[in-house]
């Protein structure tokens, strides 16, 4: 591929938007490398959307700055801001055949009928469909009318490109294939890419980075195994991957490592509390322990949280179970399974502890 | 019970067909008598005929009055279309893509002619144009046909300007195209049949437009569904059923041009 392989850089500067009087966005900044893939994660409504549209050039945003490698892009109609799209529906044009939606965007930007016949091909070979050069779209797969949309929008080399919920029409061994489809013409084609999902486990597998929105807040920026693991907020810990929340009192907290007393009873010992907007809770406040499923072992000690099987799953390389404590709260494990593990009865009084204090996160409760 | 569920079921099938038959018998029967008609070899309307024969036919190709108002007729009707397409067509797409209260007003305001009477509005255009001073000419006459021609063309319009995705268009802006190319390239052709579907219902409709042309016309602008009535009064005229014939068989044609280009029946749903 002839594209820089650096690509352009994209800077959101303190970004607000409202509708009305409803907000949308609260002051987003964030800064996005050449070549990378950033994920906007979030629920329906957290403003991911939104953020698109207004880099697209679709919204004119309520305050703050895009920039593109630096420049400000704020005063640029979407069709002078060089940056692509592929919509959740593709878009693609009906009355054009699969090699005519690649050409339009070349053609509109006047190239020579050589040149564009030239990137055609190369587009049409990047996303291995020559064979259906001249087919309509209507006659095409959704995997395939994918392919298309991705090729007609990088083949204008668009500085950025934007991917609104693109697997979300795709049922799910389609999607897997699309999503490594997807990364690898990325990389080959050295585009800086935002891609929008709902779906964590397609943000955790494609990006670089994630950036984790909810109701118009940036919650965290960082890569997948951070988000992961060191969630920055009690949302972003519950959003991403699945959480058990134990509801206690913090005993004691140094740089390092964390006390809580259960309200289910007993002592854990976990990470040192998170700062939640610049605010780590202190000894004496009440605070929720999350501690992710796979974290949890059942062990025959006597030392630990105790609680009764509710029911326990076999899900081929795990086992699930699910725990009901005395207080009532229930609690989920996840184990690896050996070879004829049966799950445990229901009924069974078990003990579990945690793999490692550092993976257990703790925040104050959401007011 | 299973039996009286059947019994029930195909009673509902009887009724049905039987409603279907009828309503087939009347809308075609009374075009097939005229067009059997057409055929006799007799002077009268009389249906049977006596014996066929293509005489009145050949009759049509000396009867220079009803040629004449055929020409009218087409003319104004290919006038009509075509201002109507113009004017219809930009305020339409303006209509469809705005959300707003006075849009929606403006709709109602341009869609009023399909109810109002149009003899009404006849006689008001006639008092109009000479209060204004407008001598009554073929210029008014189209005028007049443009006003219950266009809600035809915005219909069919507006219908498919809502069908098209925005994110097409969208799509076309992210892809560097300004917005007079997007609509060349992305609006027009996906939204032409709609347009061409209108434009042939208007181009019927003034075609055979008589209370609107009964109050505009005048000795020059003869029009041909007032001749053919006039003559069918005046002299029970078996050349009139030729010219329906004629009439029928070209609408039909058209009709299935229409189809074939523009997906008519799809558009008029």
């Amino acid at each position: 591929m002839q594209n820089d392989p650096a690509g352009a850089s994209l800077t959101i500067d303190r970004v607000a938007h409202r509708y009305g009087n409803a907000v949308a966005l609260e002051q987003i900044s964030l800064s996005v490398a050449g070549g990378e893939l950033v994920s906007l994660l979030g629920p329906s409504g957290c403003g991911k959307t939104t953020l698109l549209r207004i880099i697209g050039g679709f919204i004119a945003q309520s305050a703050g700055r895009i920039l593109i490698d630096g420049q400000s892009v704020d005063r640029q109609p979407p069709n002078k801001r060089t940056v692509g799209i592929v919509f959740q529906n593709y878009a693609l044009f009906p009355h054009m055949t699969v090699a005519a939606n690649i050409a339009y965007g070349l053609e509109a930007r006047g190239q020579t009928r050589s040149v564009i016949q030239a990137r055609v091909n190369e587009m049409l070979a990047l996303v291995r469909l020559g064979h259906l050069a001249d087919r309509m779209p209507r006659a095409l797969s959704g995997g395939q009318q994918q392919r298309v949309a991705l090729a007609r929008a990088l083949a204008v080399r668009p500085s950025i490109l934007l991917l609104d919920e693109p697997f979300a029409a795709l049922d799910k061994n389609l999607r897997l294939d699309m999503q490594i489809e997807v990364k690898r013409i990325q990389r080959l084609s050295g585009t800086t890419t935002i891609l929008v999902t709902h779906d964590q486990e397609e943000a955790l597998s494609l990006s670089d980075r994630i950036a984790v929105l909810n109701q118009g807040r940036l919650e965290q920026l960082a890569e997948p195994s951070t988000i992961y693991d060191r969630p920055a907020s009690l949302f972003v810990n519950t959003f991403v991957g699945s959480t058990n929340i134990l509801p206690g009192v913090l005993v004691s907290a140094t740089a390092e490592s964390a006390v809580v007393a259960l309200d289910g009873g007993g002592h854990i010992r976990t990470r040192a509390p998170t700062p939640v907007q610049g605010q780590a809770a202190i000894p004496g406040d009440a605070v929720v322990a999350c501690v992710r499923p796979e974290h949890l072992r059942i062990v025959d000690d006597e030392a630990g949280l105790h609680g009764t099987v509710e029911m326990g799953l076999p899900l081929g390389a795990t086992i699930v179970h699910e725990l009901r404590t005395a207080t009532g709260a229930s609690i989920k494990i996840a184990e690896p399974r050996g070879v004829g593990a049966l799950p445990r009865p229901p009924g069974a009084r078990v003990t579990l502890q945690a793999v490692s204090p550092d993976s257990i996160n703790v925040f104050k409760p959401a007011a | 019970m299973h039996r009286q569920e059947g019994l029930e079921a195909l009673g509902f099938r009887i009724v049905m067909w039987g409603l279907a038959a009828l309503s087939f018998v009347l809308l075609l029967a009374p075009s097939l008598v005229v067009v059997v008609v057409s055929f006799t070899s007799g002077y009268s309307l009389k249906f049977p005929p006596p014996g066929y024969s293509f005489r009145w036919y050949v009759s049509l190709l000396d009867a220079w009055q009803l040629q004449f108002a055929a020409g009218n007729s087409l003319e104004i009707a290919a006038a009509t279309t075509a201002l109507s397409v113009l004017l219809g067509v930009p305020a339409a797409l303006a209509i469809a893509r705005s959300p707003t209260a006075r849009a929606r007003a403006l709709d109602s305001l341009f869609m009023s002619p399909l109810v109002l009477p149009a003899l009404s509005f006849g006689l008001a255009s006639l008092m109009f144009f000479s209060l204004i001073g407008l001598p009554v000419s073929p210029l008014t006459l189209v005028i007049g046909h443009v006003v219950v021609c266009v809600p035809y063309v915005m219909r069919t319009t507006i219908a498919s300007v809502a069908q098209l995705e925005f994110s097409l268009l969208e799509s076309s802006a992210s892809l560097g195209a300004s917005r007079w190319y997007t609509f060349r390239r992305i609006t027009l052709p996906l939204i032409r049949p709609g347009i061409l579907a209108g434009a042939f219902i208007a181009f019927m409709s003034s075609f055979d437009n008589v209370p609107v042309s009964l109050f505009l016309r005048d000795a020059r602008t003869d029009m041909l569904p007032i001749r053919m009535w006039q003559d069918l009064e005046g002299k029970l005229d078996v050349s009139i059923a030729a010219v329906s014939g004629v009439m029928i068989v070209v609408t039909l044609s058209l009709m299935i041009l229409m189809e074939r280009v523009a997906g008519l029946s799809r558009r008029l749903r």
